[in-house]
């Protein structure tokens, strides 16, 4: 009997026991993610408010920011390149390069897709950071960097599609369904975000040295008068550009080829650039170069992006910019070697020496520590040659634009004689050839062809029918129509 | 409570106070005693005078007892007034009362019409006449005759409601198992229960070590394990040995050679010449070769393939003395790949012990420890599927021929096959059984999982092509380990009083779970030789490094009733509460309840006097189960590192970190509920058995990430609760059994019907697109409201434009030329858009089936396994990715090359029209394959007794020996992917036929 009694006791003890052991560790069931900070505890200081920053600039440097579509849609469409690479190689660039391509195009894909990532860092950073206690200067400086990117993104995606959903927070999941919004709308939050950044972000010289690469006052506005121009807002463009020269921030560097090397980062030139860099163990380059790289002997990339027959013709006879821009079969590169391009890519294989890598960086092609021009002095005195010859400033214009070429001519009176004309027509062809040899395979001539009504003309001449009322913008990806039900529009003709 | 141990602390103090109540338990229980026992003992034989071994031997009115050996001796300690009861299936029950006696024998009739056959279900067994719930069972027979490494394989085929598709034929992989279809948009992969340690794989078992696996279906038989058995339960369990029985060991091995039961059809040298050269022509290029060079070429299958061995052998030893048994076994599983360079090797040891402490007191346990290597091969069988034919592997130098754009896969093998994972596992549990009150039983069972992986691999300096190239020698290392705690304590009460019987069960679980990775790089060793493939060996400066966790946790209260009233009307409840450290603290509970009813109507009166129906009962439940199967920290939105910049003159690279992936802090559980009705019957003494089952399953609030719009800007698709999914189908189980004299022979057959249905897809979804094909990612497949997950969603071809005429007549969608493909204008609106897409097939069988047979004739054995699928569709992935030319498989031999040479192969191009998602691509699934036949003879007992031996046999096996498909791949079982894009055949490893010789023999 007596066992009896203690089984119960047993089992009553058990079961209290075991409630109770339960009841006191209900956070038995917490478990914090290991290794990653979570959303609760981000955005509380100044710190975390920079690495967020730190972050967007980081995107920059993405494969489908600024690589492989990047060159698709901006130079292998452009009468600048082919596809280079073997025929069969990324058969969706060459659609993109024959105007064939459709709303399912890789490329088409990608820079909408990395982009606006691009954007939803930037909101990331301009909701949360202002609720953070932190130095005021430093946090206006982030905010005006990261409107600075934002305004960056949304101008290269609105050059590429026209019309789009406008994104100027994180989303909640209600509000995941959106329609796009006209250009106008857009361009006109490109320039508050922009006009922001000028306001607030310190010039190029007041940074201090540890932080060049960070968006300046300077780009900002140089950025604002390419905006305008791209809206034929020439009086608009050409104030803002004044701006810039006046400030005397900037400067042409004398060397053009040595704009591209490591000697030319962040020089007196460069308005804006991606810092880059190879380090052993990666995680800091690019493969900006390696897609464009040497496809054969030496072996430096993929060998897409080939400067094209036309861009060859392009230039003016003796013109050094042509040497500096192209690399043709035979050439002979510092270190001694020949260039010979990969056999299966076919005659008149070229590469862009603008994107060629002097040296192997460490672990690879693909961890290319050059940094990616995006905005250089040239472009911007180009910017305000075009906008005053458009008010009827030619005597300006002819200033800006001999300043450019001055600088081509590397010290050599015998060629590119200063332009004279006051024509404004004719002046006006002088600074869109200007432009197109002066920045050839730098990613501008595409958009410009557009913005300029000559793309139709242009492309005729090459055999491809480049359809206007359609191909002015790219088609938005497929996939963005299917999943929002609908509610984005596809852009005419595709 | 106070943290005492950072991080792992909560577990522990947890368990610290059911380690202390275990003790306080055990220490009430061990001083026990249960009155004067006398030791009884005798022979148990049939009515031919055959001792019968297995039979279990009760105390009436308890669940003590043992069972008998193989001479059909049994002993037992017995209180003095005891009735004994033997019961064995297929047999007779006899009661005998001790009345003092020692020695007691006993004769069983057969009884074809008994059904008193145990079935293992959760935390616990049960009469199979008492079962409420949809439960199959394999036995172990049939479990160990395939000569494959994964023991789910066996299930194929042979039981209904269930579909096994191997993932791939390479060496140890795995197969996606799906229990009554895909009811959820994540995980449908099974819970799997392993002597009662709950796992998500099986991988590791011996199949030799497996007694049965049941398959849990219905809510009836899954509810107990609550959020984890939404997608059904396989319960696995193991040998055991017996107390009180010799000790007898098995041996058996086999050993046998795989090859490639069939390859894809690829042209040769000159036709690829041919058909490159029109590609060119056909984008305004030059033809490339010249044709009349060219004659067979390079078959790149033939040169990956090989006929590959496999090796098996298992020894086990069991038995056990009256207080203690043992099942001691070990195996080496070897089998090397067909595709060369891959490999895979098992070693399992595993220890099965109970240990009777006293009549009330059982301890036992269930180990097993594993080693295996794995070695992959180098990806060469995508490359040999895009390799030209018209290049030598090698040149007349020897050197690798550069065979640019595609990579040389005669240079991977050398190059890139130095990687090897080895991994060590340790699964089992402990278990202490305690019988107190004549009617409870407390079980406490602490299982454990533990997984250290570590993987190496070394890639030499080499130069094929510019493309094929590796310019500095590399060494990467990985260690993973997983740890896998569960500790269960469960209380049991079980009475049986007239026409009574009763069995509740109650408990309360802990699941812990934690795993690590931990990985490094490093480059420019100073040598190639093995000796230095070690991080230290490498530069310093080029190191990379990785560490990674996650953790989470479960804890559960589980209850169930049975009743039984007159062994004919059934009842049983289930309820069980989970709570998952995946959701946040507001939805962290689901309470998951199951009812259901049985009605044996053989026991009624009306049937007692006839021959025809031998068994009939009609089943029926309804239960609510859970679905936690989503990212461990999906609710938590994490902050992602080392987002860094650049910056400054010296190039700094600077932190940066930010959110980019959404998460849903909103998130709760899925709940599937299950309704099954079920008949079971048996005709002329159980000749013809069957179970016919009719269920539907709905899950609601699917876990799902929804694909949203890119520009939300998040690198991720965030879970939500959207959708709602339901399947409904019919399992049907026929088998026949007869003997005539020394002939006997059974047939058997399985069928299941699955109708998969999206009910909903959550405010503002109106479908989902999944399944990215082709070299842009093209979504190829799509879910929407009434129809079935992930179908295949495209354009309709109807044929190829002929000329100019059609072009300007037939609806169009811009860029076509004569010699493309005419998608239909199926919304009828004179242009051909996304606007025209239709559902061009399911990878959704409607039927999946088996059936085997058996014959036995004195010694010799026959045994063939059938299975199939109806009515699915695959996509031909791997045809339309062209990222560049490749090789082309036969069908393009059919082009179009001008008017009227053909109406349904386009001309060749590498990309765009042509390569839009569509019916081009989508081929018939359905398939029958006979998956096993065997032969075997078993020797006689005369010849077998001279030389000690129980049993020997030997058999003759082949394994996928015929496959009738039309599908053009090497295999229509397309395993693997998310189930919002599934049937993808992006490029498989080959399933291989296999031939092998077995013995297995007993002594």
């Amino acid at each position: 009997m007596k066992n009896k009694i203690n089984h119960k006791i047993g089992v009553l003890g058990l079961g209290i026991l075991m409630s109770v052991g339960i009841v006191s560790c209900e956070d038995y069931l917490e478990k914090a993610p290991l290794g990653q900070l979570t959303s609760e505890n981000f955005f509380k200081d100044a710190t975390q408010a920079t690495q967020a920053v730190n972050a967007i600039y980081s995107h920059l440097r993405s494969f489908n920011v600024h690589v492989f579509s990047y060159i698709g849609v901006t130079d292998i469409a452009s009468d600048d390149a082919d596809k280079g690479s073997v025929p069969g190689d990324a058969g969706f660039l060459q659609d993109i390069n024959d105007f064939t391509f459709d709303a399912n195009n890789s490329a088409v894909n990608g820079i909408w897709s990395g982009y606006f990532q691009g954007i939803f860092r930037a909101n990331q950073v301009i909701l949360n950071v202002p609720e953070i206690e932190m130095d005021e200067e430093l946090k206006t400086r982030l905010v005006g960097e990261a409107r600075f990117l934002r305004a960056y993104f949304y101008f290269f995606l609105v050059r590429t599609y026209g019309d789009l959903p406008l994104i100027e927070t994180p989303l909640n999941p209600d509000e995941y369904q959106q329609s796009r919004v006209s250009k106008e709308t857009i361009y006109a939050f490109i320039e508050e975000d922009l006009a922001f950044a000028a306001a607030n972000l310190p010039e190029k010289s007041e940074y201090p040295a540890s932080e060049l690469g960070r968006a300046t006052a300077g780009a900002a506005k140089s950025f604002l008068a390419k905006v305008h121009l791209f809206q034929n807002e020439f009086q608009e463009a050409y104030d803002m550009a004044q701006e810039v020269i006046a400030s005397g921030e900037y400067e042409l560097y004398p060397d053009y080829e040595g704009i591209f090397r490591r000697e030319g980062e962040h020089s007196s030139e460069s308005i804006f650039e991606v810092s880059t860099v190879a380090l052993e163990a990666g995680g800091g380059g690019s493969q900006f170069n390696e897609v464009q790289g040497i496809r054969g002997n030496p072996n430096n990339g993929w060998g897409f992006n080939g400067p094209s027959d036309d861009l060859m013709a392009a230039y003016e006879e003796n013109d050094p910019r042509l040497a500096a821009t192209i690399i043709n079969e035979g050439d002979t590169l510092p270190s001694g070697e020949i260039v010979m391009p990969d056999p299966n890519m076919g005659a008149n294989a070229r590469f862009s020496r603008k994107a060629w890598l002097p040296e192997r960086p460490p672990s690879g092609f693909g961890n290319s520590g050059a940094n990616i021009r995006l905005f250089r002095y040239a472009d911007l005195l180009l910017i305000a040659a075009e906008a005053a010859n458009e008010i009827g400033n030619p005597s300006q214009a002819l200033e800006y634009i001999n300043m450019v070429r001055e600088r081509a001519r590397q010290g050599n009176e015998d060629i590119l004689p200063d332009v004279t004309t006051t024509d404004q027509a004719d002046l006006r062809m002088a600074i869109y050839q200007e432009r197109r040899v002066e920045l050839a395979m730098e990613q501008h001539r595409y958009f410009d062809l557009v913005r300029q009504g000559r793309a139709q003309e242009v492309f005729a001449e090459l055999g491809i029918t480049w359809t206007p009322g359609k191909h002015e913008v790219y088609p938005v990806p497929q996939s963005e129509i299917d999943i929002s039900g609908g509610s984005i529009t596809q852009n005419p003709g595709y | 409570m106070e943290k005492l141990l950072p991080e792992r602390g909560n577990t522990w103090q947890l368990n610290k106070y059911l380690i202390l109540t275990l003790l306080l338990f055990s220490f009430f229980t061990v001083h026990d005693s249960f009155g004067q026992n006398v030791p009884v003992s005798g022979t148990v034989v049939d009515d031919t005078g055959f001792p019968l071994p297995g039979v279990n031997v009760v105390i009436k009115g308890t669940t003590n007892g043992t069972v008998t050996d193989l001479d059909g001796n049994y002993s037992l300690e017995v209180p003095e007034d005891a009735v004994l009861v033997f019961t064995f299936v297929g047999f007779q029950t006899v009661e005998e009362p001790v009345n003092g006696r020692s020695t007691i024998n006993a004769t069983l009739g057969e009884d074809l019409a008994d059904l008193d056959e145990f079935v293992v279900v959760g935390y616990g067994i049960q009469r199979k006449s008492d079962l409420t719930g949809a439960i199959s069972s394999v036995k172990s027979e049939d479990i160990s005759r395939l000569p494959v490494s994964d023991v789910t394989q066996s299930l194929q085929g042979r039981v209904s409601g269930v579909q096994i598709t191997q993932n791939s034929g390479a060496p140890g992989a795995g197969s996606t198992v799906r229990i009554r279809g895909v009811g959820t948009l994540n995980n449908s992969n099974p819970l799997y229960v392993v002597d009662g340690m709950l796992l998500d794989d099986i991988n590791f078992l011996n199949p030799n070590d497996v007694e049965s696996m049941e398959v849990l279906k219905d809510a009836s038989a899954t509810a107990i394990y609550g959020s984890r058995g939404a997608n059904g339960v396989i319960i696995v369990t193991t040998k055991q040995g017996s107390f009180d029985t010799d000790t007898r060991v098995t041996v058996d091995a086999y050993t046998g050679v795989q090859q490639v039961a069939n390859k894809i059809n690829l042209v040769n040298a000159r036709e690829f010449a041919q058909l490159a050269n029109e590609l060119e022509q056909n984008v305004g290029n030059q033809p490339i070769y010249n044709v009349n060079d060219y004659q067979e070429g390079t078959d790149w299958q033939d040169y990956i393939f090989r006929n590959a061995p496999i090796n098996n052998i298992s020894i086990g030893a069991n038995g056990g003395s009256a207080k203690t048994n043992f099942n001691l076994s070990a195996n080496y599983f070897n089998q090397q790949g067909v595709v060369k360079e891959s490999e895979y090797e098992r070693l399992t040891i595993r220890l099965n012990n109970q240990y009777k402490m006293s009549e009330a007191v059982t301890f036992g346990h269930n180990l097993s420890f594993i080693y295996y290597n794995q070695q992959n091969e180098p990806g060469v069988i995508g490359n040999a599927y895009r390799a030209y034919p018209i290049f030598d592997p090698t040149q007349p130098d020897g050197s690798y021929t550069n065979t640019a754009p595609v990579g040389n896969p005669a240079a991977q093998f050398e190059y890139n096959s130095n990687n090897r994972t080895n991994n060590y596992r340790g699964v089992g549990n402990f278990f202490m059984d305690v019988k107190f009150l004549k009617n409870f039983t407390f079980r406490s069972n602490v299982g454990l999982d533990l997984a250290f992986q570590d993987s190496k691999s070394f890639t030499p300096v080499y130069f094929v092509s510019p493309t094929q190239q590796n310019p500095e020698n590399s060494v990467n290392v990985s260690n993973m380990r997983n740890t896998n705690i569960l500790w269960e304590n469960t209380l049991n009460y079980s009475k049986e009083w007239e026409d009574h019987r009763i069995n509740l069960l109650g408990g309360i679980t802990t699941q812990d779970f934690y795993t690590e990775s931990l990985g490094g790089g490093r480059r420019n060793l100073p040598g190639e030789d093995p000796s230095l493939w070690y991080l230290n060996a490498g530069e310093l400066t080029s190191q990379t490094n990785s560490n990674t966790g996650e953790s989470w946790a479960m804890l559960s209260y589980l209850f169930r009733a049975n009743y039984t009233f007159k062994n004919k009307f059934l009842f049983t409840g289930t309820f069980r509460r989970d709570g998952s450290s995946r959701f946040g603290e507001e939805r962290r509970y689901g309470n998951f309840p199951s009812l259901a009813l049985g009605y044996n109507i053989i026991e009624e009166g009306f049937l007692q006097n006839q021959n025809f129906l031998s068994n009939l009962k009609i089943r029926g439940s309804w239960g609510k189960i859970g679905n936690d199967k989503i990212y461990v920290y999906e609710g938590r939105p994490v902050v992602n590192g080392n987002q860094n910049a650049v910056f400054g003159e010296n190039e700094e690279l600077v932190y940066g970190a930010t959110i980019t992936r959404l998460s849903n802090p909103f998130i709760q559980w899925e709940e599937t509920v299950t309704s099954n009705i079920g008949f079971e019957f048996g005709f002329f003494n159980e000749k013809l058995t069957g179970e016919l089952d009719y269920y539907t399953r709905t899950t609601n609030d699917i876990l799902v990430a929804v694909p949203i719009p890119s520009y939300v800007g998040a690198s991720n698709n965030p879970v939500v609760n959207a959708a709602n999914v339901k399947n409904s189908g019919i399992d049907l189980t026929l088998n026949w059994r007869d003997q005539k004299g020394d002939f006997s022979y059974n047939f058997g057959i399985v069928a299941s019907t699955v109708n998969n249905e999206v009910l909903d897809l959550g405010d503002g979804n109106e479908a989902i697109f999944g399944g990215a094909v082709g070299i842009s990612g093209y979504l190829g497949s799509r879910t929407i409201v009434g129809e079935s997950i992930g179908h295949y969603y495209g354009y309709k071809t109807a044929g190829v434009f002929q000329n100019e005429a059609d072009l300007s007549s037939i609806p169009k969608r811009g860029p076509e030329v004569a010699g493309d493909l005419i998608y239909e204008d199926t919304n009828g609106d004179g242009v051909v858009n996304n606007n025209d897409r239709v559902i061009l097939g399911s990878p959704i069988p409607d039927l999946v089936y088996g059936f085997n047979f058996g014959f036995d004739y004195k010694g010799f054995d026959l045994r063939a396994d059938f299975n199939g699928t109806l009515g699915n569709e695959i996509y031909n992935a791997k045809k339309q990715t062209r990222f560049n030319t490749y090789n082309f498989e036969t069908t393009y031999l059919d082009r179009w090359t001008g008017e009227g040479t053909s109406n349904s192969e386009p001309r060749v191009t590498n990309g765009g029209h042509n390569y839009e998602v569509s019916d081009r691509f989508v081929e018939d699934g359905s398939f029958l394959r006979l998956r096993n036949i065997q032969v075997g003879y078993n020797f006689s007992e005369v010849v077998l007794s001279k030389v000690k031996l129980q049993n020997f046999r030997v058999y003759l096996s082949g394994t996928n020996v015929l496959t009738w498909t039309k599908y053009s791949g090497y295999t229509p079982e397309i395993g693997g992917g998310n189930v919002l894009g599934t049937g993808y055949d992006s490029g498989l490893y080959p399933v291989a036929r296999t031939f092998n010789v077995g013995v297995s023999a007993s002594f």
